[in-house]
């Protein structure tokens, strides 16, 4: 029995070393469109500060935009049942301990500004690519390219000898 | 036989704010298409799975489009 109780404390210190080293995170989140332009880059900012003071290091990250809602948003906030369509969406991207991770959740569940948010497990990497393959889709091919090749064949016919040719038919 | 479309275009990571790049995979209902029309690995088809989960969560997906 000793022996079993001494691997588990082994295996114990081993994870608790793995989780001492930072962890790249990263949070997506949307704000209420109820902030104004103005006051956006208070907001914005008192996020980075909320990371750099749980010990988070940046990496990083885009400015909160308003964008359309694919659907509507419900969050209760003190008794009331707000409702969204658009919201200023923001990420970040940051180094942070595995043990601290679930103190920033808590943080940002108690902020009234922000409806929702996710904190995903990611790469330090850009990983953003669709600026760069924009114009290719393998699913759908475009077939405008063909059409105006048609159109350019077909402008030259003259109707003159359409006609001549026609009347020969006819005369047959 | 179709290509995996990310790695032919050298995407490691598919990420979920790629929206334009999720569109391409999604049926005109909102749906995630499947494995056997994408042509994607089982790999990638599970990253852009979860991908397309997480842009509905933040309302740059639809969950169902009428």
């Amino acid at each position: 029995m000793s022996e079993n109780e001494n691997k588990d404390k082994k295996e114990v210190s081993v994870d608790e070393t793995e989780n001492k080293e930072p962890k790249v995170y990263e949070i997506g989140y949307l704000l209420t469109p109820k902030i104004s332009e103005e006051e956006m880059p208070a907001i914005y900012g008192n996020l980075k500060e909320l990371l750099l003071s749980l010990g988070g290091k940046m990496i990083s990250d885009e400015m909160p935009v308003i964008i359309p809602l694919a659907y509507t948003m419900q969050k209760t906030v003190q008794n009331v049942r707000n409702k969204y369509n658009t919201a200023y969406f923001g990420w970040m991207k940051f180094y942070m301990d595995a043990n601290i991770a679930p103190d920033l959740k808590k943080k940002l569940d108690l902020d009234a500004n922000i409806i929702r948010f996710l904190i995903l497990k990611t790469v330090k990497e850009n990983t953003i690519a669709a600026k760069r393959f924009m114009h290719k889709d393998p699913l759908r091919k475009k077939f405008t390219a063909k059409k105006t090749g048609e159109n350019e064949e077909v402008a030259p016919i003259n109707k003159e000898e359409i006609d001549k040719e026609i009347d020969a038919m006819v005369a047959v | 036989m179709k290509q995996d479309y990310f790695s032919a275009n050298n995407i490691k990571h598919i990420d979920y704010k790629d929206v334009t790049i999720l569109k391409k995979f999604l049926n005109p209902n909102g749906k995630i298409m499947s494995h056997k029309r994408t042509g994607v690995t089982s790999k990638n088809q599970r990253q852009l799975a979860l991908a397309v989960k997480h842009a509905r969560f933040l309302g740059l997906l639809p969950f169902v489009v009428k």
